[in-house]
């Protein structure tokens, strides 16, 4: 937006990326930045490639091609065990499923945020500093959990599972914070409060936001620019406003209802075979 | 619309099937057990006429079976049966030993032996094939191997009891870290966490509850082994038994059972009810 101080306000630059699985291009050409403060949030039908783009910047999937630049590391080349587990360690990620250790308290949850950042002989042990600990129940109570710290993962509900998440992801102190599909799994009201926190938590601690959602009017509300992904490419990227109802059925590929109409006669046609 | 999709859509197609009510792969399943069924009866029959033993004969001979019982072995005969504790606690240690020894090597073992943790899908298949091997060849052929350049005695009986708990112990050890499931790892991947903390504050908690009860379960088995691996050459209780069975001092013989059976027992008994407390925590 601004030229002046253009390129080093950039923190996360990908450059052609691409994906494929046998013949399927789960990421074809994907290209773009961003800047420090952003919170994007990438729309796209179910297969778009949305998580492959995500899980391509921090290496949880090896791009076929392209330059994903962060930190200075090119994520999308082969790099040493150590380079890789430093800068992910800058990378917070949110999961649809949480992802948490069901058996261990929220407390120990939470601590896993610091793993990365220790010397494997801590980390192992679960040496984990005063200090780390006292931020643990830093946020763990601006989350809400104050009451939650000592009970199993396994005990809470949905909403509190993933601030579990959240909590976990803000441990790290990560630059740049990257949410999966983070409210797929919860009702409207609880899904709303998550995206405050979300937001909230990446403005207060300067954390660049990125968010695959599939509730358009979330992704307009919430975020500071919009990506829209088509069969694996980019077709939208562009401030919320200029997200257009025209925009919204080009990245959805068809209309809403003409999917809906087809998917009922399949659905049909499965019983029918079964009974 | 709707109706022209339902001509398009459907998948097999022709009308004149009509609508099944068992699936195609349903019937083919059926007729394998028929199969199945139908040569085991056929080998029953083949293996009967072939060496002219008639299985139902322990039922027709029943009197003569309760006769010796009562005659020949009852009541026990504790006052003879010399050494019974002592040997009796050799078994329990050796059966114990084995599965303590055998947990913590297949403990060490299994991460590799897992699809989830092993560094390369060819650790994990050289570790399970030398854990099948272990297992699948019975305790009582390692025995006599064993025996053959050891001797007998209890030190034999504990390594034959090791090799199948090693084995048997480091694939159900793997399937437990399988079932962990990748999600909590892949989030702690993507903290950056080396592998040896990723084992350490996720699989491993994860694991167990798993790794106990197999645990329990390998005590179980290995104190019923125990006792037949004595007989063999193993050392302990089994070894006294079979010298007294030999003898033809048979209510001497039938203390030892007597002991031993209670034993099996009681262990079985408690070992179960601890199972089943770890794995609903
Ligand atoms: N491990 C895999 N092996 C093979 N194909 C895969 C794999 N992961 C993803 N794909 C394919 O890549 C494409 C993109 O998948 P991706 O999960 O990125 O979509 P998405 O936009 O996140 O969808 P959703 O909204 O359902 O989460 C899909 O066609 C999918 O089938
Ligand atoms: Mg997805």
């Amino acid at each position: 937006m601004d030229s002046a101080t253009g390129t080093s306000n950039v923190l996360l630059s990908v450059k052609n990326l691409s994906k494929h699985y046998g013949s399927t291009k789960a990421v074809d050409d994907v290209s773009f930045d961003i800047k420090k403060g952003e919170i994007v949030t990438i729309i796209g039908r179910s297969g778009a490639g949305k998580s492959t783009v995500m899980r391509c910047v921090n290496r949880l999937v090896h791009s076929s091609g392209g330059k994903i630049t962060f930190d200075n590391v090119d994520m999308a080349s082969r790099m040493p065990g150590k380079t890789l587990r430093k800068t992910r360690s800058n990378i917070g990620f949110v999961f649809q499923h949480f992802n948490l250790v069901y058996r261990l308290t929220v407390f120990q949850n939470v601590m896993h945020g610091r793993l990365g950042h220790m010397s494997t002989f801590d980390a192992t042990l679960g040496r984990y500093s005063e200090s780390d600990k006292e931020r643990a129940f830093e946020i763990l109570s601006s989350l809400g959990l104050e009451e939650q710290i000592y009970k199993r993962a396994s005990d809470l509900s949905g909403g509190q599972k993933q601030r579990v998440g959240i909590a976990r992801a803000l441990m790290q102190e990560p630059s740049l914070l990257m949410c999966d599909e983070p409210i797929a799994s919860l009702d409207p009201v609880t899904s709303r409060t998550i995206m405050d926190i979300i937001v909230d938590q990446a403005k207060k601690r300067g954390i660049a936001c990125i968010i695959n959602l599939h509730q358009v009017d979330f992704a307009k509300e919430y975020s500071t620019r919009i990506l829209g992904m088509r069969a694996g490419k980019l077709v939208f990227d562009d401030l919320p406003e200029l997200l257009t109802k025209e925009k919204i059925d080009d990245v959805y590929g068809v209309s809403a209802l003409e999917e809906g109409e087809r998917a009922y006669a399949v659905g049909m046609e499965a019983m029918a075979v079964v009974g | 619309m709707l109706a022209k999709f339902f001509h398009r859509a459907r998948p097999h197609g022709s009308k004149k099937d009509g609508y099944r009510a068992v699936p195609d792969e349903i019937k083919k399943q059926r007729r394998l057990y028929y199969i199945v069924i139908a040569i085991i009866a056929l080998a029953f029959i083949a293996t009967t006429v072939n060496t002219s033993f008639n299985p139902f004969i322990i039922f027709f001979n029943m009197e003569n079976f309760i006769a010796f019982i009562v005659n020949d072995m009852i009541p026990p005969n504790f006052g003879r049966a010399v050494g019974l504790w002592d040997s009796l606690i050799q078994t329990i240690s050796m059966a114990f030993l084995a599965t303590f020894v055998g947990g913590i090597i297949s403990f060490c073992l299994c991460f590799l032996a897992s699809f989830q943790t092993s560094p390369s899908s060819v650790v994990v298949r050289l570790v399970r094939g030398l854990a099948s091997l272990q297992r699948n060849v019975p305790t009582i052929i390692w025995l006599f191997i064993f025996r053959m350049t050891f001797g007998i005695g209890i030190t034999i009986g504990f390594v034959a009891l090791l090799f199948n708990t090693v084995g048997f112990l480091t694939r159900m050890f793997a399937e437990v870290v399988d079932e962990v499931g990748n999600e909590s790892m892949e989030a702690l991947d993507s903290t950056g966490s080396a592998y040896l903390p990723k084992l350490a504050q996720c699989v491993i908690p994860a694991a167990i509850p798993g790794f106990v009860s197999w645990l329990l379960f390998s005590v179980e088995i290995n104190i019923r082994s125990a006792g037949i691996v004595g007989a063999m050459g193993g050392g302990g209780i089994g070894m006294l038994l079979m010298g007294h069975l030999n003898a033809f001092r048979y209510r001497t013989a039938f203390a030892f059972i007597l002991v031993l059976a209670a034993v099996i027992i009681i262990i079985g008994v408690i070992t179960d009810y601890l199972r089943e407390r770890v794995l609903s925590k």
